[in-house]
């Protein structure tokens, strides 16, 4: 029993180590058919324009002086760097764990339950604006202080825009998980305001507030109607010499919510907070989901986009939110969608990442990015051999486990796999459950799967061979069924590494170290050693 | 144990100065930069200086090997009061002795400087203690896989053997970054490293 | 308790597919010194490396001190000194060094004999053990064995090495460590005159099995070399059991017997040998009738 359960433990061992230094390599193979995948595919898969964007008035959009339409253009960035682990922790650390100066920085203290920061006043010295000396503030729900006072309430689980706490406002707009409520903090006031409690049916789940964006924080690319500079030292129109024409924005603007502030929610949806009341004042809108490579749900949870950003606009002609502009990347990168949300959150406009092919088709990014553009079925092959290099029971897990990983995660996992074929088809929507793990089992993993019997097979002759009792060698059997390639690797590695001797009996190979051959059953003989059949013992 | 552990510190003396050594150069050489000027927060050399040590440290667990199969050490400890047991468990003690000789000093140093020079958030020192652990169990680990391949026959083998497998090892770190999961990984794989190590030891012939 | 300090079951190794011990049954008593003998290749020492837990066996068990060879702990590994075949030391160590780590990992260990044996054999505490002669090498593996006080004492040809004096010296040793209680030696050697000076059983390994496993005594009344000479053509066949070896010239013939017994003579009676002559044999005239795979020349006596 001791013996089985030392080999048990043994290969158990040889198999973990084994999964882990096999996963890594695997993981910069496809990570390399991945990176060169999104380099070739065109620029115009990558990027979005709208002109015009939308949100402009039609009457300003359409003035006569126009000679540029407002315009929206965002990127699609396809390298993987940002998502890699070692800088995923340093860039994804919790919210307001920041540092800019000695009198700029923030943070939250969960032991205290406060939140600390850096408070310098302006001063207008001889009409210059410079910061005084810096003071820490406590703040907590219920005030703030330059001590650690009990009567300053404290925080469970805030969440805060401090994009705001250094802006020259100094207000702070956050909210807490655990009192669930939002609340306002003054810096110069020392005032904290706290919004009503959310009920306990209400649906919101706040997860971000103020400048909502995912990792990467993309820059958008949004330009008012432009009317055209007269130039007055012109001298009437020159045909040999036509100077590029200078334009100048028709209206101004501000990337601000105006009275209000955006909140992220679980679900997807954008919300717009009253500042002055700190309660809930219409949607603004919603995360589009991009079209991926097979039909996927309508609208998308920030767990299941790669990259977001939102970006509201309050155009000065009323100094009111006039809308928003909001990017989605898809969860494996390779789409992209921009919607435009009117200030009632409605959409006004909604286009996705494509391309043309070479017969004018117009194709989505995400089936260009696999097949389309140059070397890319070559690629997608590679990649998905690779993938079918797992073990089948980890792609199976993958299959399972779909929906249920952050889409960062994909990017950096090892074993189970968000972002492989196989997750892929588990997500489309046009599928039943059996029809899609059908199709898995048949069209996605048969090659991991034919493998797996392959090496079964090889596993079960030699165990047979050396001698494995049924017990071990039925249980090699299902592991490497299950592990394919690693249960293989590691079978080999501790497989008994004794040389086998040729049995009298049958003619085959047994092992030395039984008392009978394990095949014929025949006691053991050594011909080569002839002891003489005489003995001299007490 | 305690003899068998001096022991293995006599025979690796060379390595064990060596890290002094480098320790010593480490933290002078940062807190000098940290006085003239320098942010506390640059560590733009630890990744460099991290991987060459984790590669030491493989050489480390090959060398002790080694030299037990090419001098016989062990054979003989074993005509003494001495199980194969405490010869492994003390060898594993010392490389975690000498790792820890390097890195303990330089964490030390590191949280005295941040908390005289460095920002006043909690983050930073959150940030040197992550970097620490799992630095320690990289090296740790590049160590276990010396340890267990040092152990096999053949010297360009074992020694090429373990270096293609702790370069294949490190990048689990930029995958993974410093996040828990990635530690229980490295754990798991030190467990089982040390586990397979274990039982080769405990049945070879001396 | 079992009086038995060591015991083989069974024992068989394989070394990459060919067979050296082939099902090794083997007892020695508290108090006893066992001379384990046998060809280059026989399996004496592969023996006693199983034996010490430096080697597994492929099947059966060894136990020493009732426990099994592969578990012996530190405790019981402080009763046992063994001297290897080839002196195997930490050879870039002082002797020095060394002598202060066998000190410090040893439960017992008498300095004052230790000194004493380091005086007799003159070995300096400075020089590196590479740098040192075989038989120093020996000397000193000798003196770290004994001075740990052993109740069990492993020698695996322990005299290889050493000059005629020193050999002479160590024998003493072993005769002086034999006065005390319940003291066990094992030991294997190529030098059978030494053997035989001290050996209360002897056990002869031969094709991995040990055909001989007595007392000296036993041994040499039950192996009898006897030279037969007739009167015509010596007989082809004497239709005995456990004929060792058998040598036929014209009318001679000297034939070896084990288990000799006065059946068996009454057996050579019947073929009316004009002369029947003991050859008395000591234990290397045994030894080789017992190992020799071919008959040696027969050597006329004049």
């Amino acid at each position: 029993m001791k013996s089985k359960i030392k080999y048990a433990v043994k290969v158990f061992a040889a198999g973990f180590i084994v999964i882990v230094l096999l996963s890594i390599p695997l993981f910069w193979l496809r990570l390399i058919c991945q990176e060169i995948l999104g380099e070739n595919l065109p620029s115009e898969a990558k990027c979005i324009n709208m002109q015009p964007c939308g949100l402009v008035p039609p009457e300003i959009e359409n003035d006569p002086n126009v000679v540029y339409h407002s315009a929206v253009s965002v990127n699609m960035n396809t390298g993987a760097l940002p998502f890699y682990g070692i800088i995923n922790c340093f860039i994804a650390k919790p919210a307001f764990n920041n540092y800019f100066s000695e009198k700029n920085w923030s943070y939250f203290d969960k032991k205290l339950g406060l939140i600390v920061c850096a408070y310098a006043p302006r001063m207008n010295v001889d009409g210059k604006v410079t910061l005084a000396k810096a003071v820490t503030l406590y703040v907590g729900p219920d005030g703030i202080s330059e001590t650690k006072a009990q009567n300053l309430g404290r925080f469970v689980a805030p969440i805060v825009d401090t994009g705001n706490i250094h802006s020259a406002s100094l207000v702070l707009t956050g909210y807490d998980r655990g009192l669930r409520c939002f609340f306002a903090v003054n810096l110069e006031k020392r005032v904290v305001t706290k919004g009503p409690q959310l009920s306990k049916d209400d649906f919101h789940k706040p997860i971000q507030i103020g400048r909502i964006s995912g990792i990467l924080r993309s820059e958008f690319n949004w330009s008012p109607p432009m009317t055209e500079v007269k130039d007055t030292n012109e001298k009437g129109d020159s045909a040999r010499e036509r100077k590029p024409v200078q334009s100048k924005p028709i209206i101004n603007y501000t990337y601000s919510a105006g009275q209000y502030e955006l909140v992220l929610d679980e679900s997807g949806q954008i919300d717009l907070l009253d500042k002055e009341t700190l309660v809930f004042a219409g949607k603004a809108g919603f995360l589009p989901a991009p079209q991926t490579l097979y039909d996927s749900k309508d609208s998308v949870t920030p767990k299941d986009l790669l990259d977001y950003d939102v970006l509201p606009l309050t155009l000065k002609t009323d100094n009111k939110y006039s809308g928003c502009f909001v990017k989605t990347v898809s969860r494996e990168g390779t789409s992209m969608a921009l919607a435009v949300f009117d200030e009632k959150g409605r959409m006004i406009k909604c286009d996705y990442t494509k391309t043309q092919s070479s017969s004018g088709k117009t194709i989505e990014s995400s089936v260009a990015f696999f097949f389309f553009s140059p070397a890319a079925p070559v690629l997608t092959i590679t990649r998905y051999l690779l993938e079918n290099l797992q073990p089948p029971i980890l792609s199976m897990a993958s299959f399972v486990t779909a929906d249920s990983f952050f889409a960062v995660a994909g990017h950096n996992a090892l074993f189970i796999l968000p972002n492989s074929f196989v997750a892929m088809s588990a997500r489309r929507i046009d599928r039943t459950i059996t029809a899609k793990l059908f199709l898995a089992m048949i069209y996605i993993i048969l090659p991991s799967l034919v493998l797996s019997i392959w090496l079964t097979c090889k596993v079960a002759r030699d165990a047979a061979m050396v001698g494995l009792s049924d017990k071990a060698r039925f249980y090699w059997k299902i592991g490497t069924i299950l592990f394919g390639l690693t249960a293989y690797i590691t079978y080999r590695l501790t497989r008994p590494s004794i040389t086998l001797v040729t049995c009298e009996n049958c003619g085959k190979l047994r092992r030395p170290d039984m008392e009978n051959c394990h095949r014929c059953g025949s006691k053991w003989h050594v011909p080569e050693l002839t002891a003489p059949a005489w003995r001299v013992v007490d | 144990m305690l003899t068998l552990i001096k022991r293995e510190i006599e025979d690796a003396i060379v390595l064990v100065l060596g890290a002094v050594i480098f320790t010593a150069i480490v933290i002078t050489v940062w807190v000098s930069c940290v006085y003239r000027g320098m942010s506390v927060l640059n560590i733009g050399s630890w990744p460099t200086a991290a991987f060459i040590f984790t590669i030491i440290c493989c050489v480390m667990g090959i060398w002790q090997m080694r030299t037990d199969r090419t001098k016989k050490i062990s054979s003989f400890l074993l005509t003494l009061p001495v199980t194969r047991r405490r010869i492994l468990i003390a060898r594993i003690i010392t490389g975690f002795l000498v790792i820890l000789l390097v890195l303990v000093p330089i964490t030390i140093t590191a949280l005295v400087l941040l908390q005289r020079f460095g920002p006043p958030i909690p983050l930073y020192k959150d940030f040197f203690l992550d970097i620490f652990v799992a630095t320690f169990l990289m090296s740790f680990a590049c160590y276990c896989i010396g340890l267990h391949n040092g152990w096999s026959s053949g010297k360009i083998a074992s020694t090429l053997g373990s270096l293609l497998l702790t370069l294949i090892f490190l990048p689990l770190v930029i995958i993974k970054g410093i996040s828990p999961q990635a530690l229980v990984i490295v754990s798991l794989f030190i467990a089982a490293l040390l586990i397979r190590t274990w039982q080769k030891f405990m049945t070879t012939s001396l | 308790m079992n009086d038995d300090v060591i015991k083989i079951e069974n024992l068989t190794k394989f070394f990459e597919g060919r067979c050296v011990l082939d099902g090794v049954n083997l007892n020695v008593p508290r108090g006893c010194i066992y001379g384990l003998l046998g060809r280059n290749g026989a399996g004496k020492t592969t023996i006693i490396r199983i034996l010490l837990g430096l080697e597994s066996p492929t099947r059966g068990k060894t136990y020493l001190y009732d426990s099994d060879s592969a578990n012996l702990s530190a405790k019981l590994k402080g009763k046992i000194g063994y001297v290897a075949e080839a002196h195997n030391l930490i050879q870039n160590y002082r002797v020095g060094r060394l002598v202060s780590l066998c000190k410090s990992l040893s439960s017992k260990w008498n300095q004052e004999f230790f000194d004493h044996l380091l005086q007799t054999f003159r070995l300096p505490m400075d020089r590196k053990v590479s740098q040192l002669s075989t038989g120093m090498r020996a000397q000193l593996n000798l003196a770290l064995a004994m001075a740990r006080d052993p109740e069990l004492l492993i020698l695996d040809d322990p005299t290889l090495g050493l000059d005629t004096v020193a050999r002479r010296q160590f024998l003493e040793l072993a005769i002086d460590l034999l006065q005390k209680d319940g003291r066990t030696i094992l030991f294997s050697s190529h030098i059978l005159s030494d053997v035989e000076r001290i050996a209360d059983r002897i056990g002869i390994l031969v094709a991995g099995k040990l055909v001989v496993d007595c007392t000296l005594e036993e041994l040499k009344n039950r192996v009898k070399k006897l030279r037969l000479i007739f009167s015509e053509q010596a007989p082809q066949n004497l239709h005995l059991t456990e004929i060792i070896n058998q040598q036929m010239q014209d009318r001679e013939l000297v034939v070896t017997i084990a288990n000799y017994s006065p059946q068996k003579q009454a057996v050579i009676d019947t073929f009316k040998p004009v002369t029947c002559t003991e050859m008395p044999m000591t234990l290397e005239d045994i030894f080789i009738e017992c190992t020799k795979t071919e008959p040696l020349p027969l050597t006329v006596e004049t």
